[in-house]
């Protein structure tokens, strides 16, 4: 089905597909975007972190074309969202926090319908289903109408609407919340299955986990403005790390726990009051090396726990780090 | 489920495309804006055939009303401005007809609002589709399901309560085109609404509050001369009256039919206002 594709003279890697400079957005008496400025290079997924109301949507609406900004300039694939949005809307796919499909129209033709308004003929559009709901495997609920669907079923069918007049760029407004975790890794595969074939993603969450997971670029907001940008480890290096707490067994000298672990190259801290030693990890292969260290001088884990820094930990670290910006949660809900 | 591969996406090589490789190349960047209007005004109508019970339930409304009305009146001795020779439920027909095209008419702009609440505005927003595509299908869906809708109320009315207007078949479809127009230009007034006030709630008040003032101050159930002088002043000033009066002269072959002009003008009056306001209202961007 080569008529489906674009040109490929229309893609080459390392474009700038989402540029935002200085957008604002106010509504009325409130500033829901603070002068925010963020990029995306083709083939990359750039994560906005935030918690409810600090302007995600608010951004991810003014790149779509489907809001004005009140001042600042946006792109998106080389377009500028205000002087060419027919362009801007030619190329991009939407997924919001709710699914948007008819409820009326079985799974297959709501894709039927999309490709019919994208400009396919009957047999083209039905061809199109067919193969996304394939694609997401969908098939078995195709005649079904989404209203019957799950929530993972419904957010697939709301993504395989989106990919119908296969975008440049998509745009997933918090795609996981409110998944279960099999639906969640579930969707996560089908991100990167798309990103690794050039698809430029920006992907809004509340969850440090999935950026981290997904992102290339990480740009927090909160009340509206970018209060850190980079990547993962850079955002994480400047929040704190991620840690592994050990209980060893009541016969176990920490000391000797303590000593073992630092032999083996890392900086463990004994926590006295609980009886804890705390060992600060780069990556998930420290884990291994502690108890290996641990194994080496006989001293049993009861008790393992995997501390990641939280989004939470984001916000407290930066909101403390820059004055004059709000506190977590102030203003942003 | 393993991680997808795009089929069509550039970055793998194009597959040879098959002996039915189905129609041209699409471009995907949009359909006329023609068929956009077809292809929602469809949609519409396919909700429509898929779930019955809209239809059993939309029809049931102007079924119940037409036989509660005659039921309920025809007992009672008509009011000395009747017009002589004519049953009440001929009297009263053209008026549940325009009062079906009433609700029909806010049914255009229930369907904007679920558009709205369901995100398919949103999507459509995202996607190089036509706004107003989406307020003339819905429209133009409405227009469609009026006509089956008062179709069967006619039917109903000639096989099971022997309505039989002295217009004759001709004037009658007169009537009922005319009562259609209605529904469409005042479909235009509640898409309009739906567009500014985007919930569900204000629209179903503004429905309640409209329709009631609107149907009995009228010439809808009683004849205007009948009504207590104050009434009848509004009823005078109410455009359904001219609609009514027009639709029931056609249909009953009365005199009255001079009602026609003006009440095919402020019908075309309301659409044109009415499109206007549904296009400016529905271009305003979605804040949440």
């Amino acid at each position: 089905m080569s008529g489906l594709a674009r040109p490929i003279a229309a893609r080459t890697t390392g474009d700038i597909m989402i540029e935002a400079d200085g957008v604002s957005k106010v509504f009325g008496s409130v500033r829901a975007l603070d002068s925010v400025s963020v990029s995306a290079r083709r083939g990359t997924v750039l994560a906005l972190l935030g918690h409810n109301g600090a302007g995600k949507t608010t951004l991810v609406n003014v790149l779509v074309a489907a809001l004005p900004p009140s001042s600042g300039r946006a792109a998106v694939a080389g377009f500028d969202v205000v002087r060419q949005p027919w362009e801007v809307r030619k190329r991009v796919g939407l997924t919001g926090q709710f699914a948007s499909v008819d409820a009326q129209l079985s799974g297959r033709d709501n894709l039927v319908l999309l490709a019919r308004l994208l400009g396919a003929d009957r047999r083209t559009a039905r061809a199109r289903a067919d193969e996304l709901l394939e694609l997401f495997g969908l098939q078995d609920f195709a005649a079904r109408r989404p209203g019957t669907y799950s929530g993972g079923l419904r957010r697939r069918l709301d993504l395989a609407a989106s990919l119908v007049g296969n975008p440049d760029v998509i745009f997933l407004d918090e795609p996981t919340t409110g998944l279960d975790p099999s639906s969640r890794l579930n969707l996560w595969e089908i991100v990167e299955g798309l990103v690794s074939q050039g698809t430029t993603v920006l992907l809004t969450t509340q969850y440090l986990d999935e950026a981290d997971r997904l992102a290339d670029s990480i740009t927090v907001l909160s009340a509206g403005a970018v209060i850190a940008s980079g990547t993962a480890a850079e955002l994480k290096a400047t929040v704190g790390q991620r840690t592994v707490t050990v209980t060893p067994d009541a016969a176990a000298d920490p000391a000797v726990a303590c000593a073992a672990v630092r032999r083996a190259g890392l900086e463990p801290v004994v926590d006295r009051e609980n009886g804890t030693i705390v060992v600060v990890i780069e990556a998930s292969k420290d884990i291994a090396v502690v108890l290996r260290a641990l194994d080496q001088v006989g001293v049993e884990a009861t008790e393992l726990t995997f501390g990641e820094p939280t989004l939470d930990d984001v916000y407290l670290t930066l909101a403390d780090r820059s004055s004059g910006i709000a506190a977590p949660g102030a203003g942003t809900s | 489920m393993t991680t997808p591969q795009l089929v069509g996406k550039p970055n793998s090589a194009p597959p040879p495309a098959p002996e039915d490789t189905p129609g041209p190349a699409v471009a995907w960047d949009g359909s006329p804006f023609l068929t956009q209007i077809q292809v929602l005004t469809g949609r519409s109508l396919r909700a429509l055939a898929t779930d019955p019970s809209v239809i059993l339930f939309s029809l049931a409304q102007p079924a119940i009303i037409l036989f509660m009305l005659t039921q309920v009146f025809s007992g009672m001795g008509l009011p000395p401005h009747f017009p002589e020779g004519v049953r009440y439920l001929d009297f009263v027909m053209p008026a549940v007809l325009v009062d079906n095209a009433v609700h029909s008419a806010i049914q255009s702009g229930i369907g904007v609002v679920d558009d709205l609440k369901n995100g398919m505005v949103a999507r459509l927003r995202s996607l190089p589709v036509h706004p107003s595509s989406l307020l003339i299908a819905r429209s133009l869906a409405n227009l469609v399901r009026a006509a089956i809708q008062i179709a069967v109320v006619i039917v109903l009315a000639v096989t099971v309560l022997g309505y039989s207007p002295k217009g004759g078949a001709g004037k009658l479809l007169a009537s009922a085109g005319l009562t259609l127009f209605l529904a469409w230009s005042l479909g235009w007034v509640f898409i309009a609404a739906a567009a500014w006030l985007r919930r569900a709630e204000p629209m179903q008040n503004l429905a309640v509050i409209a329709i009631f003032p609107l149907m009995f101050a009228s010439s809808a159930y009683v004849p205007v001369d009948d009504l207590p002088a104050w009434l009848g002043a509004v009823a005078r000033a109410n455009p359904l009256t001219y609609a009514i009066d027009t639709t029931r002269a056609l249909a009953l072959d009365l005199p009255g039919t001079g009602s026609l002009l003006p009440a095919v003008l402020i019908s075309a009056g309301l659409a044109v206002v009415g499109g206007w306001l549904a296009v400016v209202g529905f271009r305003r961007p979605l804040t949440s």
